[in-house]
């Protein structure tokens, strides 16, 4: 099709379409290595010995076998009762959240209060408050409070209280200035500001956000109970426990469906505030 | 409808309430005892010898970062891993690209499955499997990941320009490298994207997993937690907060990169 | 020799192909003209086998096309390129990457995955380019190109499949005039030495009549003249396009006049 000699001639007068020059060899050799470095160190520090390997694979399959049918075996009223728990839980833990996120969004905006160090201050707590993963808090606060779900709702309300003023003061510093002014022509003092000129601007934002942390907050208070908070995690980590793998299994699609029907209400309700 | 709403509210706040056993007594005792619990966690650092003081409170600071080194890989490898799947089947999860029903609903249904799950329930039964450490944290993780990524990828590829698609049909290519050569350099700078989103929380999760003994720094923290060896929790969480937030934002770095990247880069 | 023979097909209630027969000895270049929504589009779809006829056979040298499938249906439309008016280029890949595509169906699947082109398809890739003065632009992004050059660049990905068979729908429409001129030129020469039948839509009469050797008009999906330019008189101009010759180049954009200025005379 080519003879060598145009083969030839085309290579000399296009190299780099053939083979890429010595520097991009070099850097994408050096890519390659610190990419594959990063993996076979983390394999080296993760995988287990072979036989373990296989002798868990082996009892992951029995485990599977073990699930079906999934059953309650006499439990479903405590299942239930778990199950409430973890719907409590979230409720009152996203509410607490966004009642305390409101004062400190509300601090955390620059619009709001221009004190340049307090504003760095409030965010910065905010950064520590969500840097710190709910089950820790929860860890944190059954000792603190002892076990139940007040500590698992403690636990859901602080981290989120952190993500929830900052996306708050995020929003309150987008809203229009128009709207501010026009109020403060009024003569409205700092705190009727706030209330008249910011509040309706920025509550459909937060109303959806809420709603948002209300879903994974579902998710989350599942598994609190595992170390103690409260909810259904409780009884699954206690199945486990025990060997109870049809128990586990109709657990399992307990909390599947529940996520799946609040995932439906609230996503139902956010599009309505959003169209509102 | 805004009476009905506060009616509505207002029962689920007091039904709540009851089932979260949310009592003020017991509020107003709880609350001395967290302010009591976090101060008993301040490390004791004087003026007189403060640097000694800090040492003291990061004691096994060499056995605190290898965990945390830990947590870091299984939050990569897990994310590696879990993109990995994510990729290979996201293209059957998405309606304008499946090959078939069939495919097209296994797909979606599988990561639906993966992603619901919550990870924590995968780490306690990997862990019964496959005995405490890394590993069943690992797996937890990358199933969870497949599911979160395969959804977000399968959405990116839907809104693809499907002109670039038939032309390359027309050429007589296949399904597989239709979707290699059309699909793929289309929607890899939104799934880099979302990886690195991704990696950033599974940093956060390996972190916690151990405290079902699934490995990382979170059993190490646990432990400490139920000894009550108070100033190990600040430092250990502190440890934690500091990593977290240092991959949080070199991944932005990255992921604003990526954005901006413009065109005019050959791509060989 | 490509046969259509009572070629049909329906979209709902809209019948966009009528009954279309033609036969199209090789190497002749056809143009084929029409309102907008006469079917010209849907009717390269079909032979392509883009999309599939309600009714009617499509036939190449004596193999009936319109039935195949998987492979057999692959090399086919291998056979038959196809050039589009937006081009179509895969945006983010380079021109050579672009132009390797032609050749997917021809090689390894597993090769063209990981993107292991040899040295001598790189060097055909780069012969093939550099027939339209673009071997210079072989490492750059197609998204950095004109529009004109991305067109050739679909051409010269057109070329590598060796197909038998060019199918353009309106290769120019989307092309300033100089573009437009230099791609139907493009077009005509790999008619006259590579002996390509090419089938090609047009929106200007002007065009078609310059460039083709043969005309055929679509009105609502059916023929409604199938000949030599010359034969084409206004009064039949008028029935395809429900207006004159004069008043089509009026309402048509500059493109149509101006290309008709800058055309060379038919090479003998
Ligand atoms: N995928 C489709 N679905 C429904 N109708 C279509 C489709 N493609 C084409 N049509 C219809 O078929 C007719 C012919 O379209 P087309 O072949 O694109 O015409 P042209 O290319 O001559 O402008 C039009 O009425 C168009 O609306
Ligand atoms: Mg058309």
């Amino acid at each position: 099709m080519i003879s060598e000699s145009e083969l030839a001639a085309l290579r000399a007068a296009h190299p780099r379409v053939f083979r890429r020059t010595a520097a991009e060899r070099r850097k994408l050799a050096l890519a390659w290595a610190c990419f594959c470095g990063g993996v076979a160190l983390g394999l080296w520090r993760i995988l287990p010995p072979w036989e373990a390997f296989v002798a868990g694979l082996t009892k992951l399959g029995f485990l599977v076998g073990f699930m079906i049918p999934p059953t309650h075996g006499g439990h479903l009223g405590q299942m239930l009762h778990g199950l409430g728990e973890t719907l409590a839980m979230a409720f009152l833990g996203t509410l607490f959240a966004a009642v305390a996120a409101v004062p400190l969004g509300f601090l955390g905006a620059r619009n709001v209060l221009p004190v340049r160090p307090l504003h760095f201050g409030l965010r910065r707590l905010f950064d520590g408050l969500r840097g710190i993963d709910s089950l820790i808090w929860a860890i944190v606060f059954v000792a603190a409070v002892g076990m139940g779900p007040f500590a698992g709702i403690l636990a859901l309300a602080v981290p989120d209280a952190g993500t929830l003023a900052k996306l708050f003061a995020e929003a309150i510093e987008n809203v229009e200035k128009r709207q501010v002014e026009g109020i403060e022509a009024a003569g409205a003092n700092g705190l009727e500001r706030a209330r008249f000129g910011i509040l309706p601007q920025v509550l459909p934002v937060l109303l959806s956000h809420v709603l948002y942390f209300f879903e994974s907050n579902t998710r989350s208070a599942s598994i609190l109970g595992v170390v103690g908070a409260g909810g259904i995690g409780l009884q699954l980590a206690e199945r486990i426990r025990l060997d109870d793998w049809q128990e586990v299994a109709f657990i399992i699609l307990l909390i599947l469906v529940t996520v799946a029907v609040i995932d439906l209400v609230s996503g139902w309700l956010r599009r309505r505030v959003i169209a509102a | 409808m805004s009476v009905l709403g506060v009616v509505l509210f207002s029962i689920a706040f007091f039904a709540t309430a009851v089932i979260g056993q949310v009592d003020p007594a017991r509020v107003a005792a709880g609350l001395p005892n967290i302010i009591d619990y976090a101060y008993r966690t301040l490390p004791e650092i004087s003026a007189r010898q403060p640097f000694t003081d800090i040492a003291e409170w990061f004691w096994a600071i060499d056995i605190w970062l290898l965990l945390i080194l830990d947590s870091v890989l299984m939050g990569f490898i897990g994310t590696l891993a879990g993109a990995g799947a994510a990729i290979a089947f996201c293209f059957h999860a998405s309606a304008n690209l499946a090959p078939n029903r069939l495919s097209f609903w296994i797909a979606r249904r599988g990561f639906e499955l993966a992603r619901t799950v919550p990870e924590l329930v995968f780490a306690l039964i990997f862990v019964f499997a496959f005995g405490p450490g890394p590993f069943a944290g690992v797996l937890a993780i990358a199933i969870h990941s497949a599911g979160a990524l395969g959804k977000l990828f399968a959405e990116v590829n839907e809104n693809v320009d499907p002109r670039q698609i038939e032309a390359l049909a027309a050429t007589g290519a296949g399904w597989s490298e239709t979707m290699r050569f059309a699909v793929l350099p289309q929607v890899l700078p939104n799934f880099l994207s979302y990886g690195l989103l991704r990696f950033e929380i599974n940093v956060r999760a390996a972190s916690v997993l151990g405290i079902v003994g699934a490995g990382g720094i979170g059993e190490e923290l646990y432990l400490v937690v139920r000894r009550f060896l108070y100033s190990d929790i600040s430092a250990i969480v502190l440890l934690i907060v500091i990593t977290v937030s240092l991959i949080d934002i070199v991944c932005e770095r990255f992921r604003h990169a990526l954005i901006e990247a413009g065109p005019a880069r050959p791509t060989r | 020799m490509l046969e259509l023979i009572g070629l049909t097909r329906r979209f709902g209630s809209v019948t966009a192909v009528d009954h279309v027969s033609l036969s199209i000895p090789n190497g002749q270049m056809v143009g084929i003209i029409g309102r907008s929504g006469a079917g010209k589009s849907t009717l390269l779809r079909l032979i392509n086998r883009l999309i599939d006829p309600t009714a009617g056979r499509i036939v190449f040298a004596g193999q009936d096309i319109t039935a195949l499938k998987g492979k057999a249906l692959r090399d086919w439309r291998t056979n038959c390129a196809m050039i589009f008016q937006q081009f179509n280029l895969v945006q983010r890949l380079d021109v050579l990457t672009n132009v390797l595509m032609g050749l997917l169906n021809h090689r390894s699947t597993l090769l063209s995955l990981f993107k292991l082109f040899s040295a001598e398809e790189r060097a055909l890739a780069i012969r093939t380019l550099d027939r339209f003065d673009l071997a210079g632009a072989a490492l750059q992004r197609a998204d950095t190109l004109s529009g004109g050059q991305q067109q050739r660049v679909a051409i010269a990905r057109a070329l590598m499949q060796k197909p038998r068979l060019l199918l353009a729908d309106e290769p120019i429409a989307s092309l300033d005039p100089r573009n437009g001129k230099v791609v139907m030129d493009a077009l005509r020469k790999i008619n006259r030495e590579d002996g390509l039948t090419v089938l090609c839509n047009l929106h200007t009469l002007d065009t078609a009549r310059h460039y083709c050797d043969r005309i055929v008009a679509m009105r609502a999906g059916q023929v409604v003249f199938d000949g030599v330019p010359a034969h084409l008189t206004a009064s039949m101009v008028r029935d395809i396009y429900g207006m004159s010759e004069e008043e089509l180049d009026q309402a048509e954009t500059v493109t149509s006049t101006a290309i008709a200025s800058v055309a060379s005379p038919l090479a003998a």
